[in-house]
């Protein structure tokens, strides 16, 4: 069905609408906890069916059989798969898989809750900034304002968008941070508010890119739309035009494009915490595959996953608020 | 006319070919190695004998760039291949299928393509002992698969509105004939563009994991590079530039090949 069919319907019938909006919801959600139910279940089967023995792999080979046996025990590798996976999923829900095999006494999810806060700001600053300094580029690639420029802006785009994080944010970071001295190092505890902007900053870059990118082709769409000619003939200004009447109807497939790069995102955070050696959920997720440190390794991806989903859910609520035809994107 | 489209298209997917071709020289028929260590040599600046200098304990980055970049795009192409062979078929029999089996199947891509692919290699990499390109492979390949069904079922379901199908159906062609012979190859050049960025994407997430410790544990990546690069970065500011220029050719000369391959399939349809 059109998208022009579904709103002539809904107009008509506003039960009908209603309906769908949930339904949208509905599957929305199903498919957010599809993600974590499989997720959590993938690192959880991973860490037991594999070959080899995840004590052997936690205390190593050398380790004499007794210890070994011990820490199955502790860990319940010594119940059945079944009895394992009914006690993870209620460790999930309850918020305890245990205590930390690195750090005795320390339960896993308070060393990720400790994690998940500067992990937190990274993103939550990185995503505002790019959306930003994104839906700006769009605007300014678009309106009237830099003619013959608008195109160098569109090509800015589609090569920073393609620039890989892992390889531009070492160089970056080698002339501005170590260099020249011109921002601190994110991952000297003293670099405070600088430090946190840098490293949102770079990661921030790709994300703008591509909300550009599709922020552009979105108000493109717009170009020839009647309300923006009535716009122009009441006499309003191109900042209005474009702004204040043609930003709103692009703001839909923005947040898509914000939703569908979380993923990217988090893994660029991981890759930025690894750079400059700053403390978050990266660097405890890297630190506890390296110890194989099972709880807090579940307990982290468990967490990660959850703070994905949830994000990815508001983004995708945000594109249904604006976009009220309310399909399911 | 023809031809100078050819030479565009050539033009762009040449850049790609090159980069492979001198990585397969430098990995296969060259002697240097990328694992061997000469301490005396650590981070020394680039010489006659290492063009591109030496790395953490005295290791070859010319070795390092050309294995790292040969086995990071040997791994691409298998993954993509993979995704290819799997998701043109799943697509394409899609848009044939009734239009919720559709929704099915875009949804079931929407959640692949959107999945925290990171997290996942997190948790599969450190069940295993010691972690190899097939693991990372296997990990791309859970997911890689969906943006080559999205791609052959929105083609195919326009192509199976054609008037052309109409009259095959109407010859009374089965349904496995018009999918194999009209369908198929009409789906087959639009969906080839994603090769490209498929491939770059897969590179750019092995040298990511690399880079942050869960790469091959033998050290021979474009990751590992990096991170060397930026461990010894004041001392040896060659092994970063190196190891970033490698990862930005290899994923622009394959980001490019697919926009050539874009511009050469958009004026031919």
């Amino acid at each position: 069905m059109t998208n022009a069919g579904e709103a002539a319907t809904s107009s008509k019938n506003r039960f009908g609408a209603s309906r769908r909006v949930l339904t949208a919801a509905l599957s929305r959600s199903i498919g957010a906890a599809l993600v974590l139910v499989a997720l959590t279940s993938l690192v959880f089967l991973a860490l037991r069916v594999l070959p080899g023995d995840p004590a052997a792999l936690v205390l190593g080979d050398e380790a004499p059989e007794s210890a070994r046996a011990v820490l199955r025990a502790r860990l319940g590798l010594d119940r059945s798969l079944f009895a394992q996976y009914v006690g993870f999923v209620a460790g999930l829900v309850t918020g305890n898989l245990g205590e930390s095999l690195s750090r005795p006494g320390v339960a896993a999810f308070a060393e990720v809750f400790r994690a998940l806060v500067p992990t937190a700001a990274l993103a939550g600053v990185s995503v505002t900034l790019g959306a930003v300094a994104g839906v700006v580029a769009a605007v300014f690639a678009v309106g009237p304002w830099l003619g013959a420029a608008r195109e160098w802006i569109h090509r800015a785009m589609i090569v920073v968008a393609a620039a890989p994080l892992v390889a531009f944010a070492p160089i970056v970071t080698f002339f501005f941070a170590v260099r020249t001295r011109l921002v601190p190092l994110p991952g000297d505890p003293e670099s405070g508010l600088a430090g946190l902007l840098f490293a949102a900053g770079l990661l921030a870059l790709p994300l703008a890119a591509q909300v550009g990118r599709m922020g552009r082709a979105a108000l493109l769409d717009q170009v020839r739309a009647k309300y923006l000619d009535v716009a122009r003939a009441k006499g309003a200004s191109a900042v209005r035009v474009w702004v204040v009447h043609a930003l709103p109807v692009a703001s839909a497939p923005i947040a898509v494009v914000v939703a569908t790069q979380l993923g990217a995102l988090l893994g660029g955070a991981v890759v930025l915490e690894r750079l400059f050696e700053r403390p978050g959920l990266g660097t405890l997720m890297l630190n506890a595959y390296a110890a194989r440190d099972i709880p807090v390794l579940e307990a982290s991806v468990a967490a990660a996953g959850f703070c994905f989903v949830v994000a990815q859910g508001a983004a995708a609520a945000v594109a249904a608020v604006v976009d009220p035809r309310g399909h399911v994107p | 006319m023809i031809r100078e489209r050819r030479t565009a298209l050539v033009m762009s997917i040449g850049p790609a070919a090159l980069v492979f071709v001198a990585s397969a020289i430098v990995a296969l028929f060259s002697h240097r190695s990328p694992t061997r260590l000469a301490l005396e040599l650590s981070w020394a600046p680039p010489s006659a004998a290492r063009p591109l200098g030496s790395g953490e304990a005295g290791v070859d980055v010319m070795a390092l760039v050309g294995h790292g970049t040969f086995r990071a795009l040997v791994l691409a192409l298998g993954v993509t291949a993979f995704g290819f062979v799997v998701g043109v078929p799943l697509g394409t029999t899609a848009a044939l299928a009734s239009s919720q089996r559709q929704q099915i199947v875009l949804r079931l891509c929407d959640l692949v393509q959107s999945f925290p692919t990171f997290l996942l290699a997190l948790g599969v990499l450190a069940a295993v002992r010691v972690p190899s390109r097939w693991h990372i492979g296997v990990v791309f390949g859970l997911a890689v698969w969906a943006p080559f069904a999205r791609m052959a079922l929105v083609q195919a379901r326009a192509i199976a509105g054609a008037a052309f199908v109409e009259a095959a159906k109407a010859l009374g062609a089965t349904r496995a004939r018009v999918v194999a012979l009209h369908v198929l190859p009409n789906v087959l050049a639009p969906v080839t563009v994603q090769l490209g960025s498929a491939a770059a994407g897969v590179v750019l997430g092995e040298t990511a994991l690399g880079f942050v410790g869960l790469g091959p544990r033998d050290g021979v990546s474009l990751g590992a590079l990096l991170e060397q690069g930026t461990v010894g970065m004041l001392r040896a500011p060659h092994v970063l530039a190196a190891g970033a220029v490698a990862v930005i050719l290899v994923s622009g000369s394959l980001q490019m090949a697919s926009e050539g391959i874009r511009r050469w399939v958009v004026k031919e349809a």
